[in-house]
């Protein structure tokens, strides 16, 4: 499904990714694991198309097709969602317009018809009750005021509600109390399917005691150094990254 | 509120200006009043070159030909610029080689004011204390500076301006008057024609000035005004740490301060530039008295990623104009501001900065803190420009002031002045008193009221305080305390 | 000398220029070297305006003019009052505006021209104790016109004032409003949108002087400029001594949508009390590109997701307008002009 080989990015004029190759078939959850400042962010602003984030070589693609040429938006409507480890505040924009808004483009850019409000209305109650939301969460400004949790929580419903093909979950487990991480867990594990495939960027292991992976990868000094079943990810546990930091 | 009341008038009540005593020693005057002779007599009493004398007449012409500024918000009797004396300097010869030649009672002086002129003294401190070199200007004179051969060793100049003159006339002319133009406002203009002394620094290319450099200046004599330049120069890669510290001692006549600071980095170099600025506020019942502060103070941030930190606690003078500023014009060059302003009494202070962004991705940083009381005035003004090649310029701006009694004001005046779509300022500001409730609590806490304000307004200005080099942080946190005792602020 | 005696002395050199503090920003005498003739008068007709629907009481100065608008004790009005400019020529208008005790007003207000005019309006409005008062204005100039605004407001105790002003700019536009604030519980709201494009300039100033005891003030602006347009914000609150819990905020926040566009701002305090509290923040910069990119990876195309930013941003002062339908004439004017 997604397939990225030999990537080169840079940010500004350094040289984050040194050469990542990474491919996740669809049906499965990769996690990618690593030390801070391995390039972990940075991977997920440059399958997203963050601008400031230059690819210098090397190909992504989503089922075949180029997504680097793409601009963000284009990429969304592909089925590409992040989930930001620190999402932003949108002041003004209730958050249901905003969803709203969002969806209908990404339909219009499919060539399928827009989604008339009752239906998007009760697609939305449906999955906030799901998200344990408050319905009336949802009419204020997006993200505005909201606590490190709602905002987490707000990126999953955001997931729900948009159905992306292939999620990103950056951090997502960063800020979250244990009931938190539970819910934020379930909703993403309703979203597994065998058309859709995760990638689940974090640095602990906590986790992917909740969203279980197929695969875990160690990223460290901009290339993947290392990969295995699940239980690579408890030896990240036990033995930390070290070992994976000196070899990068 | 009964709390607030008797703080203030508890803190009326108490003396607060420590440095007010007179130094007595024969001095050297020019006559009173100010004319083309009496630039050639200050000149001349400087054995400066002709170049000197001529750029100092040209200024005198300009000046003659300006008025007075009038839109900060200050008052005061027009000053009769012809009833001062221009040049005031003890009867010991200029150029003194050796402590040992300086008057007895200037060193004395500067021992009651706590200022080490014996290096010896600064060594035999605590090992690992911080070391300062000190240029002392007494009056118009430098009387001595300190560290001198030390400093020569890496190749930092650290002297008197009239020494400068003499021995690096390159130096002098290249970057004199380059920051702050001969004309670029009335006061700075009567200081170009008459300025008498101040100090001198250039730290060559990659040099980190091994310690703090530090001026004190005294204005002593009667019907005298001092009109100090200081000029520092960071080389590429350099860095300089300076302070100033002024005191003057109580009078009944307005004496004038007029002073210029240039600054100037080239590539990578850093300017730290701090003041405590304690000048005689003039009594605080009648106003009569106190030094009109009167200052231009600018930096140039020529080289790319160059970096000047303006820091002041302002407690002193009964008018402060003055406003440090930075001109960004290197890329990714960056400017600061930190200012306490203490007003108390009849004081009068009108002060602030000017961040002007010319060059990409320059930053500036202004945090300014104001504490008026008594019938005092408190303005920050300040100016925040980018031009429109400033691409991706940044500034942020907290102003915040604080009011301690009834007849007091505080203003806010910002200038922002944006010109692309590529830069982002933000300015912050608040205006309020002394809380009743944090009072309150301190004071049921244990801490008389005396403290309690100290604690709170220390923890007010706190931002800017662990701006200063830390042997001086600790002395401007006493100077903000003996101001608050005598004016809760 | 002030704009009104300039003009009718018809004397361009005693206009003010950028020497004078108040008008270092918006320099009319640099500008004019000679004052246009004076208007004729307009037998024409006019076509209708943005706020006739929403009022029963229709005001209309074309090229001049004076109208008086009184609202008697706790009575209701609704005034669209509209202050044409044909041609190019000079003119004055003067309205005087008063509401006794308890009396409401919505006071709905659009400047239009048409050509290279010079208009100077000076309004007078008085609130009796208990009096309330909502005036939205929607300056629609020609970018030739030069249109000067000087309202003068004074409150007694217990009022409710709340001022929203719509500009587009113009040559040169100046909408300036000076508050007299009693305190005593009376409110203040005084709001501005400016949405500036081509050369356009636009001028929000005001001055408010906090009186006597117990106040408030809430100012809030937000504007957007392109290309090379250019904004000013003068605000200045003035707490006199004894004007004791005084409350005043400002803020001003604008977004340079171009590289030769220019904000100019100066949000002023000027505090001779002590148990105050009051502050003002100004912000000025692009639009948050972080925000942007958070938007597009959701699938927004970029010039929409810009569109919708700025609405909001936009949307915040306009929201806080009381009159419903005066808010949904202010927040499609708003819409059109952003994405003009």
């Amino acid at each position: 499904m997604l397939s990225v080989s030999n990537l080169h990015a840079t940010v500004g004029e350094t040289e984050i990714l040194k050469g990542l190759s990474i491919d996740v078939p669809a049906g499965e959850v990769h996690a990618i694991m690593g030390p801070n400042g391995a390039g972990k962010s940075t991977l997920s602003y440059v399958l997203t198309g963050r601008p400031g984030y230059e690819v210098t070589s090397g190909t992504v693609t989503l089922d075949g097709e180029d997504l680097l040429p793409m601009a963000p938006n284009e990429r969304a409507a592909k089925g590409l969602f992040l989930s930001f480890q620190y999402p932003l505040e949108i002041p003004g924009v209730p958050a249901l317009t905003f969803i709203r808004t969002a969806l209908n483009a990404q339909l219009k850019a499919r060539g399928e018809p827009e989604i008339a409000a009752p239906a998007f209305l009760r697609l939305a109650r449906a999955k906030a009750a799901e998200l344990k939301i408050d319905f009336e969460m949802l009419k204020r400004a997006l993200n505005v005021g909201f606590s490190g949790g709602e905002k987490k929580r707000m990126e999953i419903f955001q997931m729900a509600m948009l159905s992306p093909r292939f999620l990103i979950l950056d951090e997502t487990d960063s800020g979250l109390d244990i009931d938190a991480l539970r819910i934020v867990s379930d909703g993403v594990n309703a979203l597994r399917s065998p058309e859709r495939a995760m990638l689940v960027i974090t640095h602990y292991q906590r986790l992917l005691d909740y969203i279980k992976p197929d695969r875990v990868h160690v990223l460290a000094g901009g290339r993947i150094v290392a990969s295995g079943g699940p239980e690579l990810a408890l030896e990240l546990e036990r033995d930390g990254y070290d070992k994976y930091a000196r070899a990068a | 509120m009964a709390a607030v009341k008797q703080t203030v008038e508890h803190v009326a009540s108490l003396e607060k200006y420590k440095h007010g005593f007179v130094t007595d020693i024969e001095q050297d005057f020019a006559p009173k009043g100010l004319n083309a002779d009496i630039v050639r007599f200050i000149s001349a009493k400087k054995n400066e070159p002709q170049w000197m004398l001529d750029w100092r007449l040209d200024a005198f012409e300009r000046w003659l030909a300006m008025d007075e500024p009038d839109w900060a918000k200050v008052s005061f009797p027009r000053i009769d610029y012809q009833d001062s004396h221009y040049y005031a300097a003890p009867k010991e010869k200029v150029g003194i080689n050796s402590l040992d030649e300086v008057d007895p009672d200037i060193l004395e002086t500067y021992k009651k004011l706590g200022i080490p002129l014996r290096e010896q003294e600064v060594l035999a401190g605590v090992i690992g204390s911080p070391r300062y070199a000190v240029d002392a200007v007494f009056d118009s004179v430098s009387v001595v500076t300190t560290f001198k051969k030390e400093l020569a060793q890496v190749g930092v100049i650290f002297c008197s301006m009239s020494e400068a003159i003499r021995e690096h006339p390159e130096l002098v002319k290249q970057y004199l008057g380059s920051v702050v133009p001969v004309s670029d406002n009335y006061f700075a203009c009567l200081n170009a024609a008459v300025f008498s002394d101040g100090s001198f620094v250039y730290v060559p290319p990659g040099v980190r000035c091994p310690m703090e450099l530090s001026t004190y200046f005294r204005i002593n004599a009667e019907n005298s005004g001092q009109f100090e330049r200081t000029l520092i120069i960071a080389d590429r890669q350099a860095y300089v740490s300076y302070l100033e510290g002024c005191t003057a001692p109580m009078r009944d006549e307005n004496q004038l301060h007029a002073a210029v600071v240039e600054l100037v980095t080239m590539d990578d170099a850093e300017i730290k530039y701090s003041t405590v600025q304690n000048w005689y506020p003039g009594d605080p019942e009648t106003g009569k008295g106190g030094i009109y502060n009167f200052v231009t103070k600018r930096a140039d941030c020529r080289g790319d990623r160059s970096k000047v930190s303006w820091t002041q606690v302002e407690t002193g003078s009964s008018i402060t104009w003055k406003y440090p500023s930075c001109i960004l014009r290197g890329e990714g060059s960056s400017g600061e501001f930190y200012s306490i302003a203490i007003t108390n009494g009849r004081q009068q202070a009108d002060t602030g900065t000017k961040m002007i962004h010319l060059g990409a991705n320059t930053r500036s940083r202004i945090i300014s803190k104001g504490i008026s009381a008594g019938k005092s005035s408190n303005t920050y003004r300040g100016l925040v420009s980018a031009h429109p090649k400033a691409k991706g310029a940044r500034n942020f701006t907290q102003c915040d002031s604080l009011l301690i009694g009834k007849h007091c004001a505080a203003h806010t005046v910002p200038y922002i002045e944006a010109r692309n779509g590529h830069s982002k300022f933000e300015h912050e500001a608040t205006t309020t008193r002394l809380s009743e409730d944090q009072l309150f609590y301190a004071m049921q806490r244990g801490l008389s009221q005396e403290e309690a304000v100290q604690l709170l307004v220390n923890g007010f200005v706190k931002e800017v305080l662990q701006e200063l080099p830390m042997e001086f942080a600790v002395e401007a946190q006493k100077l903000v305390a003996i101001s608050l005792e005598g004016s809760v602020g | 000398m002030s704009v009104a005696a300039a003009l009718k002395a018809r004397n361009a050199s005693a206009l003010p220029s950028r020497r004078d503090e108040d008008w270092r920003w918006t320099d009319l005498r640099g500008l004019i070297r000679v004052l246009p003739e004076p208007s004729a008068p307009f037998n024409g007709i006019v076509v209708k305006g943005a706020f006739d629907r929403l009022a029963d009481d229709h005001r209309v100065l074309v090229n001049g003019g004076v109208t008086r608008i009184e609202v008697a004790a706790d009575r209701k009005a609704a005034v669209a009052l509209r202050l044409i400019a044909r041609g190019a020529g000079t003119h004055a208008n003067q309205v005087i505006v008063s509401l006794a005790a308890g009396a409401r007003l919505r006071l709905l207000e659009t400047y239009e021209s048409d050509g290279g005019s010079l208009a100077h309006t000076a309004l007078t409005i008085a609130l009796a104790e208990g009096a309330a008062l909502e005036r939205v204005v929607l300056a629609a100039d020609h970018e030739d016109a030069v249109t000067i605004s000087q309202a003068q407001v004074t409150l007694a105790p217990t009022a409710d004032y709340g001022q929203t002003l719509l500009s587009s700019g113009a040559r040169r536009q100046r909408l300036e409003t000076r508050v007299a604030h009693p305190g005593g519980r009376a409110s203040l709201r005084l709001d501005g949108v400016y949405v500036l494009a081509g050369k356009r300039h636009t001028d929000h100033t005001s001055v408010v002087t906090h009186q006597g005891l117990d106040g408030t003030t809430a100012q809030l602006t937000k504007g957007v400029v392109r290309d090379q347009a250019r904004a000013v914000f003068q605000g200045k609150i003035i707490v006199s001594e004894g004007a004791d819990h005084t409350d005043a905020r400002m803020g001003h926040h604008a977004l340079i949508l171009s590289d030769r566009a220019e904000v100019d701002a100066k949000p002023e305090l000027e505090i001779y009390a002590d148990d105050v509290a009051c502050a003002h923040g100004n912000t000025v910069g692009a639009l948050d590109e972080d925000a942007l990119f958070y938007a597009c990876q959701r699938g927004i195309p970029e010039d929409e997701a810009r569109a919708m930013l700025t609405e909001a941003f936009i949307g915040q002062v306009v929201d806080r307008i009381w009159f419903e339908d005066a808010r949904k004439v202010a927040r499609a004017w708003a819409a059109e002009r952003l994405r003009a």
